[in-house]
């Protein structure tokens, strides 16, 4: 028998593209608690939920878990073995799919007998998937954030461990902690500010103390979040609106036919390393997996990977490129990812535009 | 009174059914519609001077709506806010609640629409010399441009100037610079309010004036 001494442990991080809303709703379907407990077990995150498994069954709970989006750690048994001592006796006398009174040692007494008695629900859910393969357990490393009011009027806050350093935006930070130290860096010179970007970046430092910013981006719309893992992402100038250190923001000259001729900015920001990176677009996002060849709008482009090439052209012939309407579009060739926003800027401008006052 | 908030974050609107003898106070144009059968009558915020005051202090208009169902059975009717975004209610229960000028909205006939000193800083922040304190019983409706959230604060806090909507009397506010002066200046984000205190804020989660730096280039 296997008897190594596995915790599950909810980090509280969101897998990308869940909100924290979504999230909740998860954990309340998944572990078939109140609403208000499984908002509560996700702010108090990191919790465990689940003590004292073998190997092959927290593997389960993890992919359990981790496939409605939410992130789990498994601590092995290396560092806690004093900790499965104690509990051994506990283990040992009930079958290891059914732990109930050893499961959640830090949480407030009230919520512990609803989580226990989701326990036996995640077990039925996970022993009715395929034999889990034994996969190293990976740390998420990101920060602890939160988006509000998507899609409409996407809000940004994260929390800032001590020390911890955040890039913002010029002139994007709404609230904040008085823990929060704020400098202004002028980065990428020249090009940044032919980009569209600001020419001065913010950085909100915790210097005192955990804190908490909260980033509203000016565009009315939306705002996704990316781990990177040492990949590279290329934003329309505009896009970016926060992240942590280690990512690498530069601009990239696009070159005439692909900036010039496509009525959009001459440059492109580039964003490679490894951290947090919040994105922010006029109107909703949507992501979109590219396999073989796609088709956008210039105006409504918020990003792609690395992988994707990218040409411009017209859609049709020069009759449809002056009276379509469509103009010139963007051809991506090859595997990545790619984020579009449902609003264009160029099209509520001139529409909005119609409206204003002329001037005789 | 029965009175439902819809329409999501982006173009909220108030549904409310009057009962039989009920009325309700609203923005002048907030109506969008209702029942024939509602009377409407328009009055001064408050009186004359007081009303002018309003107006010309705390970004109110100087008239107020009065709709009344005289009729015998439930009427009901839309409010609407002019800005795209979120409309929340406040019921007050022997309180005193604080709004930034033009937050506003409706309100249930026993609450009472004030004006109250903000300060010279409030002042000097753009934000107005004065501010909206709605005092008594009942619901009050309010909103602002973007969506709307609900932030407990213990100490302090600090709220970028254009952001903040509402707040418990029991906050006090200060002005001050967003960083040092070079910061404030060239970060765009000049002056912020530091809330402290115990109690709760609401806040918008955009600013016209972001919008209106975001837009005007290029239109």
């Amino acid at each position: 028998m296997n008897n190594t001494m596995i915790d599950v442990v909810l980090t509280g991080e969101l897998a990308e593209g869940i909100s924290f809303e979504q999230a909740c709703a998860t954990v309340e379907k998944l572990f078939k608690l109140p609403a208000e407990q499984a908002r509560q077990l996700l702010e108090t995150a990191p919790r465990v939920i689940k003590r004292g498994l073998d190997s092959e069954t927290a593997e389960k709970y993890r992919l359990t878990i981790e496939k409605n989006g939410l992130k789990v750690r498994l601590q092995g048994d290396a560092d806690t073995a004093a900790k499965s001592e104690v509990l051994a006796p506990e283990t040992a006398a009930v079958p290891a799919t059914a732990v109930t009174s050893a499961v959640v040692a830090q949480a407030p007494v009230e919520a512990a007998p609803a989580i226990a008695r989701q326990e036996t629900a995640v077990s039925t859910t996970a022993t009715a998937l395929a034999p889990a393969q034994p996969v190293a357990a990976t740390d998420f490393a990101g920060l602890k954030f939160r988006i509000d009011g998507s899609p409409d009027f996407g809000f940004l806050t994260v929390q800032l461990p001590p020390g911890q350093m955040l890039k913002v935006e010029a002139s994007a930070m709404a609230t904040m902690d008085t823990n929060l130290v704020m400098k202004t860096k002028m980065k990428g010179g020249i090009s940044r500010m032919l980009s569209g970007e600001n020419l001065f970046l913010n950085e909100f430092t915790a210097e005192n103390g955990p804190g908490e910013i909260g980033i509203a981006p000016a565009t009315p719309g939306d705002l996704i979040h990316r781990y990177m893992r040492g990949e590279t992402l290329y934003l329309q100038s505009g896009a970016f609106v926060a992240s942590t250190p280690g990512i690498n923001i530069e601009t990239k000259w696009q070159g005439f036919t692909k900036g010039f001729f496509s009525g959009e900015s001459l440059f492109l920001i580039r964003a490679s390393g490894e951290g947090d990176l919040w994105l922010n677009s006029y109107g909703a996002i949507i992501e979109i997996d590219v396999k073989d060849g796609y088709v956008v709008d210039t105006g409504n482009i918020v990003a792609f990977t690395e992988g994707l090439e990218y040409s411009i052209s017209k859609v049709g012939g020069y009759k449809s490129l002056f009276f379509s309407g469509e103009g010139f579009v963007c051809r991506f060739k090859g595997e990545g990812k790619l984020w579009i926003q449902t609003r264009s800027v160029g099209a509520f401008a001139g529409w909005a535009g119609q409206y204003r006052p002329t001037k005789d | 009174m029965k009175a439902n908030i819809k329409g999501g974050h982006a173009f909220s609107y108030v549904e409310v059914e009057l009962a039989p003898g009920e009325s309700i106070m609203t923005e002048p144009d907030a109506m969008s519609s209702m029942d024939a059968s509602l009377d409407l009558t328009a009055r001064f915020n408050g009186g004359l001077i007081k009303g002018l005051l309003r107006k010309y202090l705390g970004g109110e208009s100087l008239f107020i709506s009065r709709f009344h169902n005289a009729t015998s059975t439930p009427r009901s009717m839309t409010i609407v806010q002019p800005t795209p975004g979120e409309i929340l209610c406040k019921e007050l229960n022997d309180e005193v609640y604080f709004m930034q000028p033009g937050a506003f909205l409706a309100c249930e006939e026993s609450v009472k629409i004030g004006l109250g000193f903000a300060g010279f800083a409030s002042w000097i922040a753009r934000e107005g010399l004065f501010r909206i304190k709605v005092s008594g019983h009942g619901k009050v409706w309010f909103g602002a441009y973007g969506a709307l959230l609900e932030k407990e604060v213990n100490g302090e806090y600090i709220v970028d100037t254009s952001h903040l909507v509402a707040y418990d009397p029991s906050l006090r506010l200060n002005l001050q610079l967003a960083g040092g002066l070079f910061s404030s200046f060239f970060g765009g984000e000049g002056l912020v309010t530091r809330v402290s205190g115990k109690g709760k804020i609401i806040i918008q989660t955009r600013s016209i004036s972001s919008l209106a730096g975001w837009l005007n280039p290029k239109l």
